[in-house]
């Protein structure tokens, strides 16, 4: 009897231990572009600041459009969603930054995104490339870090 | 066929398009119209009607819908080139960035002396039909496509080398087969079927196609297909390769570089006057017109290259400018100019 307790419980500490290292549970990894992501990217793009910046304007674009503005207003804080992207998109261009959001998965997971309305934000996202004066080239090192999260945003 | 009916019939297939068109624009608006792609990644208008670039199709499905709908559009090209001016009018619709259809009608119009003096002869030996009257010599055609996306996604797998790969079929028609068969080739009617890659490389600002062809093509059709000499005809197709690539300098403006590999079924082929080879007659106009025999004999076909620079100021319109050099095409030697193309989309 105390043998199987102490047995359960060895087994549920493993189970946790499992669980703290898969990265599932600890917000999101960086992404592995097959041509890889310059070592200036996140200077290019005006480092944190910059970023930052770049963030405010997707949302704004985000806000503007009919096709996705329901979706991060229904399901988001828009000022919370600025700083978490804010750190996620200085971590994905290499900058040692702790994302401390949810995974893309999870954030996304009930939200049934078309590939409509995430082609929508990839065009918010050029748009503030253009507003904040963001090189073409540059902004694509940003698309080519963060395209690999289709797959998992994209659920319908 | 008459003309005037030839002509009425490319009225009715234009109007065809048109209202297909129409139809897509506001009936299909709730069958699933979507025009939710990102700018130019569905290709612009081939000569073959398909989506990609300028010659060569590419795996991408035309038109602006995603995997949630249905969108399309029609385009119009125009090649001149010293001997030869080509107009190119039709239409593709893409359905849900899987499935494609297109149409597209050729209309070629030749000014080569060579040619020309062939049907004045051929007038003068008594109305042979060639398929040619002396100063005005037109080639036409149809071209039908489908095209199916196997696997993969052009634009986000950037962290996979993968490329999205299609296949596509092409039933060309050719309307001119007593031109084309006066030029050497079997047929005037058959089919293609090609294999295509494409990947976007994000990090390079650029998209790169490779497709390979199964066909018997000479110059895509418009002078037939395949070839005849004395030891009778032959259409045997074989793979070709093509290639486009188009690097981005900003969301909607490209600039690029296309390859196409042609065959080799006519070269160095006499025209032949109703299906004889016009040797013996060349040696007898020889001694009337110096240097025709060299004249009347084709060139050897050429691959087709292009630089082309592609704008797309919104997504319902993009307009192509490119440089051809296509070489040798029949019996006209350096056949190199200016190719513009509009696609408008809905």
């Amino acid at each position: 009897m105390k043998l199987s307790k102490i047995g359960l419980s060895l087994v549920t500490g493993a189970a946790l231990l499992a669980a703290s290292v898969q990265p599932a549970f600890a917000g999101e990894q960086k992404t592995k572009p097959i041509l890889g992501i310059p070592k200036s990217a996140l200077d290019d793009f005006g480092g944190a600041a910059g970023v930052h910046a770049w963030v405010e304007s997707l949302f704004y674009y985000i806000m503007l459009d009919n096709r996705i503005s329901h979706i991060f207003r229904e399901f988001g804080n828009v000022e919370r969603q600025i700083a978490l992207n804010t750190q996620l998109e200085q971590m994905v261009l290499g900058g040692a930054v702790e994302y401390q959001g949810a995974s893309m998965s999870a954030a996304h997971a009930d939200l049934g995104i078309t590939m409509t309305q995430f082609n929508a934000v990839v065009e918010a996202a050029y748009n503030a490339c253009e507003r904040n004066n963001v090189p073409y080239k540059t902004c694509n090192h940003l698309i080519a870090a963060l395209a690999p999260f289709t797959r998992v945003i994209v659920t319908r | 066929m008459n003309g005037s009916q030839g002509s009425k019939l490319r009225l009715w297939s234009c109007a065809a398009i048109f209202g297909a068109a129409a139809a897509m624009h506001s009936g299909l608006a709730s069958a699933g119209y979507n025009d939710g792609k990102v700018f130019l990644t569905g290709g612009v208008f081939t000569v073959d009607g398909a989506g990609g670039g300028g010659a060569v199709p590419w795996a991408t499905i035309t038109g602006y819908e995603t995997r949630d709908g249905i969108n399309g559009g029609i385009g119009y090209t125009y090649a001149n080139l010293p001997a030869l001016q080509l107009n190119v009018f039709g239409g593709a619709i893409g359905f849900y960035d899987r499935f494609e259809l297109s149409y597209a009608t050729h209309k070629l119009s030749l000014n080569l002396s060579n040619l020309d003096t062939v049907a004045l002869v051929a007038e003068a030996l008594g109305g042979l039909d060639l398929g040619t009257d002396p100063w005005n010599s037109t080639l036409q055609m149809d071209v039908y496509g489908a095209k199916l996306r196997l696997f993969g996604d052009a634009v986000y797998t950037s962290d996979s080398w993968i490329p999205q790969v299609a296949i596509g079929g092409l039933y060309k028609e050719n309307k001119t087969g007593d031109l084309v068969r006066t030029l050497g080739a079997s047929k005037d009617k058959d089919w293609e079927a090609y294999l295509a890659a494409t990947k976007v490389f994000f990090p390079l600002s650029t998209l790169v196609n490779f497709t390979v062809r199964y066909t018997s093509a000479n110059q895509i059709g418009l002078t037939g297909f395949g070839e005849c000499s004395a030891d009778g005809c032959t259409n045997d197709k074989e793979f070709r390769f093509e290639a486009s690539v188009a690097h981005l300098l900003s969301k909607n403006t490209a600039i690029g570089f296309e390859y196409q590999q042609h065959g080799d079924n006519l070269d160095g082929k006499s025209v032949s006057l109703a299906g004889l080879p016009l040797e013996g007659l060349t040696g007898l106009l020889g001694n009337l017109l110096p240097g025709v025999e060299d004249a009347l004999t084709q060139e050897k076909e050429s691959d087709w290259m292009d630089v082309f620079f592609a704008y797309a100021p919104n997504k319902n319109l993009s307009f192509v400018i490119a440089y051809l050099m296509l070489g040798n095409i029949s019996v006209a030697q350096d056949q190199n100019g200016f190719y513009m193309s509009m696609h408008a989309t809905f």
